[in-house]
């Protein structure tokens, strides 16, 4: 590529990612700074980063719903694997009539928008005394999450060799130990990035917390809508709140970046 | 006891026929191996004995047990895969041990199969690598020693040689013999292969298109194939056929030209138009006389052998095995003679007659 074409490339590159990351970074710097400093004009673009009682004061009032957002996110990623990753293993290996239109099914489920889920689930757990409980939302984002995860899982399964799953089997395997010992071992991978999914998504949903929560399984992102009132928003607090939210989704990913690795099934048959 | 009876087999995939009735009695300690060209059904008759594929009609029974409904788990036997299929996340003693772990063996046990069948196999120094650090050879060994350390009834291998290099093909052919005298287990091998086939088979099993066409001694199907498929897929370079008419007095003649008697070919057996087979080592060559004058067309010297390629105008092209042969070239007249007492005779329906 000669040198112009490439200046002007790393130009247009710098300037898509600045329009990314330009948010995010004064989100970062509103966190340190006061009530004034974020009104101030001309603007303060290097904030006092020991300042600290933004979030101090924030955590120290809502803590709780921090540890709500991590007990229902955990919950929903662990019991939407439970069920997803069993079932995308069947679905690829055992034949039956009819497994073809099941999958597309499940799929299907994905395509209905989840606000016009959130008055039904309204009523449902209203009637059965479980609204603003943990385990309602841990239901909730566990099956909303179902056919994204089976889904990727499905693929995941399928590129497993077939003759690794039979020679299991003829080992003397019972399905489950198939999939327990030997499927669910090669397919790390995928079962990582499929939960990474299902996390993110489960610890940023703010529209069915919003409307199966109100106390006691408030969610940190319903916390966070509450800072913008009638009256005025609450940019400092917006912000830290903003930071803390957005640190488990980072801290999850790197943990699982490690496992989210291609190859992992090399050398387990040869191929040509 | 490992012997294996198959009764009525069918297998169908929608409406296409792939296995199509076969009934076959492996006896114990006998290793047979399946040959045939691609698709012929060998690996799916294999996996329809492993229990990987399920019947549409049939029985198959190991070791004196109906296990037509049972289980892979459930029948005795090893498996050993053309891709080797070994558990990639796990060192060569775990995949080794696997079947003897899943069993639930105490692991004194299991320690000293697996130290047993590593010595058979010469893994020792492998144990603890993972299969990806292992050659090819090597791969095939482990997998050999998943399959041995279980001692089941019934060994079954799918092609596992072909993924292998022809030197180390021929190597693992040899320890593949050498293991099934000293295991005197029933194996069960596929192949399409036929040097593989008639080097290590007790009795083989050749297949067309879901059937049986022979199962007999490598020596019985060389020496006296049933039918011209058998004859042409049996030998290599394959047997030469050239076309032939019922002749006076019981002979045949050959490309209307030549009149033989053929020993065992009776005149009632005869038809009007009949297939004539003889192998390139059962044909008698002369630069002076014959029956047949013919051209060099190809010369493939091999040293202990030539293979010469003869261009005779009545018969189309033949091929000859010329032992230690140096003075026929590309070019060269060549005199051809076959020996009536070497020659195969088929009728229309290309089954033997003599």
């Amino acid at each position: 590529m000669p040198k112009t074409n490439l200046i002007g490339a790393y130009i247009a590159a710098i300037l898509v990612m600045l329009i990314f990351t330009l948010p995010i970074i004064w989100m970062f710097m509103g966190a340190f700074k006061t009530p004034v400093d974020i009104y101030s004009i001309p603007p303060i673009w290097w904030p006092d980063f020991s300042y600290l009682e933004n979030f101090k004061t924030l955590l120290a009032e809502n803590w709780s719903f921090l540890l709500n957002s991590v007990i229902i996110t955990l919950g929903a990623t662990v019991l939407c694997m439970i069920f997803a990753l069993p079932c995308a293993f069947g679905l690829v290996n055992f034949q039956f009539k009819g497994n073809n239109f099941l999958a597309d099914w499940i799929l299907s489920t994905r395509m209905m928008p989840p606000i016009a889920a959130a008055v039904p689930l309204f009523m449902i757990f209203n009637g059965m005394g479980m609204l603003d409980t943990h385990f309602a939302l841990i239901i909730v984002y566990a099956g909303f999450n179902l056919p994204f995860a089976v889904w990727v899982a499905m693929s995941f399964f399928r590129n497993l060799p077939k003759e690794i799953i039979e020679a299991a089997r003829i080992e003397g395997c019972t399905w489950f130990q198939t999939f327990w010992q030997v499927a669910l071992p090669l397919t790390k991978s995928g079962i990582a990035t499929v939960s990474t999914f299902v996390f993110i998504f489960a610890w940023n949903e703010l529209l069915l917390a919003l409307f199966l929560t109100s106390n006691e399984a408030k969610t940190f992102p319903v916390v966070i809508s509450t800072f913008s009132t009638i009256t005025r928003t609450y940019w400092e607090f917006v912000s830290a709140a903003t930071v803390i939210q957005v640190l488990p989704p980072i801290i999850f990913t790197l943990i699982m970046q490690r496992h989210i690795v291609s190859g992992l099934t090399m050398g387990a048959v040869k191929n040509g | 006891m490992g012997q294996i009876e198959l009764q009525n087999v069918m297998k169908s995939f929608g409406s296409v026929d792939v296995i199509k009735d076969i009934s076959l009695d492996i006896k114990d300690g006998e290793f047979v191996v399946f040959v045939g060209p691609s698709g012929c059904g060998k690996s799916t008759l294999l996996r329809m004995i492993s229990g990987l594929e399920t019947m549409s009609s049939g029985t198959v029974g190991i070791a004196g047990r109906d296990v037509t409904d049972a289980q892979p788990s459930d029948r005795q036997i090893a498996m050993v895969f053309q891709s080797y299929a070994l558990f990639p996340h796990i060192s060569v003693r775990d995949n080794v041990a696997f079947g003897l772990k899943i069993a639930g063996l105490p692991k004194d046990e299991i320690d000293a199969k697996v130290a047993k069948a590593s010595e058979i196999l010469g893994l020792e120094k492998l144990l603890d690598r993972k299969p990806r650090e292992l050659s090819g050879g090597q791969q095939q060994r482990v997998a050999i020693g998943r399959a041995i350390v279980r001692e089941p009834a019934v060994f079954l291998f799918d092609e596992p040689l072909s993924n292998l290099d022809a030197a180390l093909r021929v190597q693992m052919r040899i320890e593949l013999i050498k293991l099934h005298a000293s295991l005197d287990a029933t194996m069960i091998y596929v192949t399409h292969d036929q040097v593989e086939a008639m080097t290590m088979a007790d009795r083989i099993v050749v297949l067309r298109d879901g059937r049986v066409e022979q199962f007999d001694t490598p020596v019985e199907l060389y020496d006296r194939p049933d039918n011209v498929f058998v004859s042409g897929f049996i030998g290599s370079p394959k047997m030469n056929f050239v076309p032939a008419k019922p002749g006076a007095n019981g002979s045949v003649v050959v490309a209307d030209k030549v009149a033989k008697n053929i020993p065992g070919a009776s005149e009632d057996k005869m038809a009007s138009s009949m297939t004539l087979g003889i192998r390139p080592e059962h044909i008698t060559y002369s630069h002076d006389g014959g029956d047949w004058e013919g051209t060099v067309t190809v010369e493939e010297q091999l040293g202990s052998d030539a293979f010469l390629y003869v261009d005779v105008p009545e018969l189309g092209q033949i091929t000859v095995r010329a032992v230690g042969e140096r003075s026929f070239n590309r070019g060269d007249t060549i005199f051809l003679s076959f020996d009536p007492e070497r020659c195969h005779l088929f009728d229309a329906d290309e089954q033997r007659v003599n």
